[in-house]
């Protein structure tokens, strides 16, 4: 039961998250696919849930359309009801042709019709692109407790990761007394987790004093430190944000590690099964004979035949007679063809690898892909959506091979050389 | 109309708390949802399920409908359950009897064909083409049928069927459950009646003392000539009447090519029912290993697994063995146990180092049933062929055995 009242979320759904590459080439970052069936937003679509609140606004801007169908009516987060319900906020054409979100804070200062639509005390300001699990519910009710006018969710890092995050510090009350945006040299450890509870009227009030303050992190928050209310809500557990090829991929296989600290099921995350068109529900995972297994994360409608270690498949993969595959991540209907292999990769959707070929060919882990040497550079290789690797091809370390892409062979030869792109 | 009433009691300990037709079978689904999903995929979408026999785990699977896409506004699933009013005080006795009990039901829908089926059945079957052969011979009745070997037709009903064509043909006897029988096509409990025959027939039928489609109403059909027609059916044909019958058609959605592919089927479930979709991805640990096996979302495969099918939330612990068996949901089988022809019905939790079966008994009974809610003790040695109730009390458990063929209550 929630204790708290019945404070009104928006979550920001808009962000690119180009680091991610490919991966977010059709797709916004919260939709993209993550430990097997879910996508990155439902981790926070079901901490809503689970915290009791059920009046939610999403914030989209980038590629929206695999977010809208994924979020679909809101039923699998129980967001239909009479009171209840999830509504998508894109951008709209204002004063001038067209309006697009300039920032975190501009993005809800265009939203404001919808917050005086939906009275409530507090607004919880959340991102959709982070892997945790959290209680809103404790956080609003410290946040009531403390007479904030802000409250952020903040968590320690290590002081060489504070220069990503804002970074505030505390006094013993818990009470934020200096922000520092993104810090080249760090002073604390405690960083922002772009989670933010406000209260509604102190909220609406801030975001009308000066239209130019455009952002929470560089704008909003400083000023609110300096004249009013901040306190910081101290969170203590798994938190990651997979905003890299890195990142993600690790986050991935933290679901497979024992004792890693994350468990969807157990922090009650809720998919969206998906149908698609698909006419029929995706059947139990088929082990046949011969078939090797372990520490992996298997979806339903997988058919393995050959050997799958230390890897996360999403539902309809199929790994054929003699193909491995290792450290990989593969998306929904991907296949495997007969004694390919499939090595330190992230596999988009509908990926067919021919047979005997390669993906993740090759020792040299550390020459980065030419073209994005910042996000390609420990190994990983990605493949685009619906792409085909061709018969016995041999695709490199830190690879990228296009949507789409169906060559015969990679300029002239069967072979892409680490760090290259198709 | 969907005949999803019956206990059935050789299923005996799998239906103590639910109806036959929401027994699970598959990995994830229930035996209805082989109708259901046909239904879907012939585009009918005015469905009603006639249901007594304990029928909360059959309307929590129905939910909706929304799962089979029955819920809009000219389509629907209506569970229509027993009920007394001013001429009728009884239950439904009979197939026949639901079915006259509910003529308001269809007759408000006004319904060109009436199609009746049985709720119990594993198979796939594109109902229109049936529907389409009732309509060509302008037939009063016209019933599925599939052929099968003389010897084993004796527990269905039996029909000697012309060779008109290839799809069917007038029927030309008709016998329920023979002896002897004389024909060799075997009746599927699929009906499709001319809607005012049916009216007739069942208000007929009313006058006597047994109300069943097969033992009462066919026979009358035919003794009286109405034009009753064969339908031939040739594609695969599941039971799950017995334990043992249950056993063997789901080995039958195992290996490389299985004779039931739910894929290709097309089979839906409600994925609410029993949070299915909240599962996340079948986990298997460093050791873990399964053969020509099935496993759905929520499994946790430590142990070893062959031969058999695991539903959502089977825990498989670490040097535990499971062969050739079928777990339902969320059972937990801890370390040193081992299962050989089991089926093992939900939340039953196997203590470390019992043993169920033995690898290679070759008793005709062979398949030991354990009922929901168990904990079965550590170390215990169940033989084959038993059967234990749901719930067994800590203390009603034999010291260290159940014989081969022994039943727990």
């Amino acid at each position: 039961m929630r204790e708290s009242g019945d404070a009104l979320v928006l979550l920001l759904a808009g962000g690119i998250g180009s680091r991610l590459n490919l991966l977010v080439e059709h797709r916004a970052k919260p939709a993209v696919p993550f430990g097997g069936l879910y996508r990155i937003i439902d981790f926070s679509l079901s901490n809503v849930m689970n915290s009791g609140l059920t009046r939610v606004g999403v914030l989209t801007q980038y590629k929206p359309l695999s977010l809208m169908a994924h979020i679909g009516d809101g039923a699998a987060w129980d967001f239909t009801g009479r009171t209840r319900g999830i509504k998508i906020l894109p951008p709209r054409t204002g004063k001038k042709d067209s309006d697009w979100y300039k920032g975190t804070a501009d993005a809800i200062r265009q939203n404001i019709d919808f917050i005086l639509a939906n009275p409530s005390e507090q607004v919880v300001v959340l991102s959709g692109d982070h892997i945790y699990r959290m209680d809103f519910d404790a956080m609003l009710s410290y946040h009531q407790h403390k007479r904030a006018d802000i409250t952020i969710g903040m968590m320690v890092v290590p002081k060489c990761d504070i220069h990503q995050f804002g970074a505030g510090i505390i006094d013993n009350e818990n009470r934020v007394v200096e922000w520092e945006e993104k810090p080249k040299v760090p002073r604390t450890n405690l960083a922002s987790m772009g989670i933010y509870v406000f209260e509604t009227k102190y909220l609406l009030e801030t975001l009308a004093r000066d239209r130019r303050e455009n952002d929470f992190g560089m704008d909003i928050i400083p000023r609110a430190i300096r004249e009013d209310r901040v306190y910081a809500y101290p969170f203590y557990g798994y938190w990651r944000d997979v905003g890299t090829i890195q990142s993600y991929w690790e986050t991935n296989m933290d679901i497979i590690r024992e004792n890693s600290g994350i468990s969807p099921e157990e922090w009650e995350i809720r998919p969206n099964p998906e149908y698609g068109d698909r006419p029929m529900d995706r059947a139990p995972a088929r082990f046949l004979a011969g078939c090797k297994v372990a520490s992996s994360l298997i979806s339903a409608g997988c058919v393995i035949e050959g050997t799958v270690i230390n890897s996360v498949l999403s539902p309809g993969v199929r790994v054929k007679k003699g193909a491995v595959v290792t450290n990989a991540v593969i998306f929904d209907d991907g296949v495997v063809e007969e004694r390919a292999a499939v090595d330190l990769a992230i596999l988009d959707k509908r990926v067919q690898v021919g047979r005997g070929a390669v993906v993740g060919h090759g020792d040299n882990l550390t020459l980065a892909n030419q073209q994005y040497p910042k996000h390609l550079y420990t190994g990983i290789s990605l493949v685009g959506k619906e792409a085909i690797i061709p018969v016995g091809a041999q695709i490199g370390r830190n690879c990228i091979v296009q949507f789409g892409y169906s060559g015969d062979s990679f300029s002239g030869r069967n072979v892409l050389p680490d760090g290259q792109s198709a | 109309m969907i005949l999803a009433g019956g206990r059935v009691d050789e299923l005996g300990v799998l239906t103590h708390y639910r109806p036959k037709s929401a027994v699970p079978f598959g990995g994830f689904a229930r035996v209805i949802d082989f109708p259901l999903s046909n239904l879907l995929h012939s585009g009918i979408e005015r469905i009603a399920i006639l249901s007594q026999y304990r029928s909360y785990s059959l309307i929590n699977h129905i939910g909706t409908g929304a799962a089979w896409d029955m819920i809009g506004r000219n389509r629907g699933i209506s569970i229509l359950p027993p009920f007394k009013d001013y001429d009728n005080p009884h239950w439904y006795r009979g197939s026949a009897d639901a079915v006259y009990q509910n003529l308001d039901y269809i007759q408000y829908y006004g319904p060109s064909v009436i199609l009746i089926l049985s709720g119990d059945h594993v198979y796939q079957m594109d109902y229109r083409r049936m529907i389409r052969y009732h309509h060509e011979h302008d037939a009063d009745l016209t019933a599925a049928f599939i052929e099968v070997e003389p010897r084993a037709a004796s527990r269905f009903g039996v029909a000697e069927i012309a060779d008109d064509s290839e799809d069917g043909g007038r029927m030309l006897s008709y016998e329920e459950k023979p002896a002897n029988p004389k024909g060799r096509w075997a009746s599927l409990t699929v009906f499709c009646f001319r809607p005012a025959v049916l009216f007739e027939v069942l208000k007929k039928n009313q006058k006597g003392d047994s109300y069943e489609f097969g033992r009462d109403i066919i026979p009358m059909m035919m003794r009286e000539q109405y034009k009753v027609h064969g339908y031939k059916f040739r594609g695969y044909w599941g039971y799950t009447r017995t334990i043992d019958e249950y056993w063997q058609t789901s080995m039958d959605l195992l290996g490389p090519d299985p004779k039931i592919d739910l894929e290709a089927w097309g089979i839906r479930t409600n994925l609410a029912h029993r949070n299915i979709a909240d599962r996340q991805p079948v986990k298997i640990g460093p050791h873990g290993c399964l053969e020509n096996s099935m496993a759905y979302n929520g499994c946790l495969i430590e142990g070893t697994v062959r031969n058999s099918i695991l539903f959502p939330g089977v825990h498989v612990m670490a040097g535990a063995e499971i062969n050739d068996s079928i777990i339902f949901f969320d059972n937990t089988v801890h370390a040193g146990v081992c299962l050989n022809r089991v089926v093992s019905d939900v939340n039953t939790v196997f203590n470390r180092d019992v043993r169920v079966g033995e690898p290679q008994c070759e008793k005709p009974s062979r398949v030991s049933v354990i009922g929901w809610n168990n904990s079965i003790p550590e170390g215990l040695h169940i033989g084959c062929g038993c059967r234990v109730a749901p719930r067994i009390a800590p203390e009603k458990w034999p010291k260290d055995k159940l014989e081969d063929g022994e039943e727990l209550q």
